[in-house]
């Protein structure tokens, strides 16, 4: 046997954590590239919401009336930066939820890991997920209903931030569910979605929403971010008002989710569930 | 000497819901030394061994991984202890390379690939460099396992079950490997088995559990004539025995 007399190449403590981030975006993506059905998430999917909210769009915006020209516009709009917290949030969620499907959790908690390390490796191949399922959403807006989102100008950057904190709140928010309760909580991964969508005002105002309802469609950030980016379709700039509410909205949830999360994490290793992955 | 010490496992107590799994287990490892964690199934094995990997916190007791204080350094700690189990699976949709890259890299080492052929060459394993994970065998992903809790040349290897339902030609080269890797890079060694093989050829001192309690610990001969038994497996067997009468008044000591 011939062993060279390598060493582990010490690194700082900043270089170790932008390696391991690195490592973990990097571990997702092969998941992304050998699965080819999963790609669905970041092409096909994105394509079908497209084309059925921007056909929809198509058939009201025909009536000529002001209203339905406008709504064409919410529509159209409101999908593809829907797709922000989608995108967001099921990658990384899923990120969690492979390594539980894999059995891999205890693996990757012996090694140095720090969460926070974790998180930032699972947001940055996130990151990825989301520039091409939103990029597939946006040119094919462009390609088949001439819809541009870039022309709403640079008043979507700050939509898109708060969207994407948003998202990666509500992912922290599953990830502590699944450490506590098990893979029987990952249907929330996808079901807390279809609640937040229609509370949210995505499409429309709030105000069309049941009066019971428009409370809690108040309190939640996206439903500010989203009637800002009415304003932005209705070319009326940037509602500052309520970017700044949802601002605020969406960081005071981070830090409730990532309060749960660590709260989640606690009793995980309390309570050894571990024992459920091995 | 301190220093020296590469585990130190101080008053570890873990309850569960219907039972205490772990009742007071202290336990010093020293830097080069090859212990083995014994006991009847139940016994509390696999949950001291996760309270010393930092995955399950302890009720009761400390650990401490190199001087450095689990609760409060888990990252640092964990950079000096390496883990693999004969029941765990490798990551999937990844190849050999890729898989120990990635926990190389976990690990804090930038170009992880001298010590992947390092490890790949220790266990006679270099050709299996590009295979896919799900093209392997059984018995060479526990070997790969192996390879990927050493790669970043750990001060302590915990290993559980490292040669379980492997053909005897794989785990002696497991065994091999692993004296290889203790005699040459110092490394301490921690491990479960219920092969008393692996046990008396590995290691040079045991400990059993039962009970969630260390009930003997010393090298394997003293151990084996303190309770009057010819060999390890004769031990195993009386604990176990002692074990399944739990809820009598029978002493699990000699």
């Amino acid at each position: 046997m011939t062993l060279t007399s390598s060493k582990p190449n010490p690194t700082t403590t900043r270089g170790k954590s932008w390696l391991r981030m690195r490592a973990i975006a990097r571990r997702h993506a092969y998941v992304l590239v050998r699965s080819p059905h999963r790609l669905f998430d970041v092409s096909l999917w994105p394509l079908v919401d497209v084309l059925l909210f921007g056909s929809l769009a198509a058939f009201v915006g025909t009536t000529g009336a002001t209203p339905a020209a406008k709504a064409s516009g919410y529509l159209l709009a409101g999908i593809v930066l829907w797709h922000v917290i989608y995108q967001s949030q099921i990658a990384m969620s899923t990120g969690l939820l492979e390594e539980t499907w894999t059995r891999n959790l205890l693996n990757l908690m012996v090694t140095p890991i720090r969460e926070v390390e974790y998180l930032g490796g699972v947001a940055m191949f996130g990151m990825v997920k989301l520039v091409i399922g939103v990029g597939v959403m946006v040119i094919g807006a462009l390609a088949f209903f001439s819809f541009d989102t870039w022309s709403l100008g640079f008043g979507l950057v700050p939509i898109v931030a708060i969207l994407l904190v948003v998202g990666w709140s509500i992912s922290l928010f599953v990830m502590g569910l699944v450490l506590r309760f098990g893979t029987g909580a990952e249907a929330l991964a996808w079901g807390v979605m279809f609640v937040l969508l229609p509370l949210s005002g995505v499409f429309y105002p709030t105000d069309a929403l049941p009066a019971l309802l428009q409370p809690v469609a108040l309190a939640l950030p996206t439903t500010h971010a989203f009637t800002a980016l009415r304003s932005l379709v209705d070319h009326n700039g940037s509602d500052w008002a309520q970017l700044a509410i949802a601002a605020v909205g969406s960081f005071v949830m981070l830090a409730l989710s990532m309060w749960f999360l660590v709260a989640m994490l606690r009793t995980f290793r309390k309570r050894g569930y571990i024992t459920r992955y091995t | 000497m301190v220093a020296d010490v590469v585990l130190e496992a101080r008053g570890l107590v873990k309850d569960y819901r219907r039972a205490r799994a772990v009742d007071g287990v202290d336990l010093v490892v020293h830097a080069g030394e090859r212990v083995s964690l014994l006991g009847p199934n139940g016994a509390g094995k696999t949950t001291t061994l996760l309270m010393i990997l930092g995955v399950v916190a302890p009720d009761e007791g400390s650990v401490a991984i190199c001087g450095l204080d689990l609760q409060r350094h888990r990252s640092r700690a964990a950079e000096r202890v390496g883990f693999a189990a004969g029941y765990l699976p490798l990551t999937e949709r990844m190849r050999v390379r890729e898989y120990l890259r990635l926990y190389g890299q976990l690990y804090g080492i930038a170009d992880p690939d001298p010590l992947i052929d390092d490890g790949l060459l220790r266990f006679r394993i270099a050709d299996l460099a590009g295979a896919m994970g799900t093209e392997l065998s059984s018995g060479q992903r526990t070997l790969i396992g192996i390879v990927r809790a050493s790669l970043h040349r750990p001060r302590l290897l915990v290993l559980d079950e490292p040669t379980a339902s492997l053909d005897p030609d794989v785990a002696q080269r497991v065994r091999a490997g692993l004296l290889d890797l203790c005699r040459r890079d110092g490394t301490a060694l921690l491990m479960t088995s219920h092969d008393m093989s692996d046990v008396v050829e590995v290691c040079e001192r045991v400990v059993f559990l039962s009970h969630g309690r260390i009930v003997a610990d010393g090298d394997p001969e003293s151990v084996a004539s303190a309770y009057g038994r010819g060999d390890l497996a004769g031990v195993f067997l009386h604990l176990a025995e002692r074990h399944e009468l739990s809820g009598t008044q029978q002493s699990d000591h000699p």
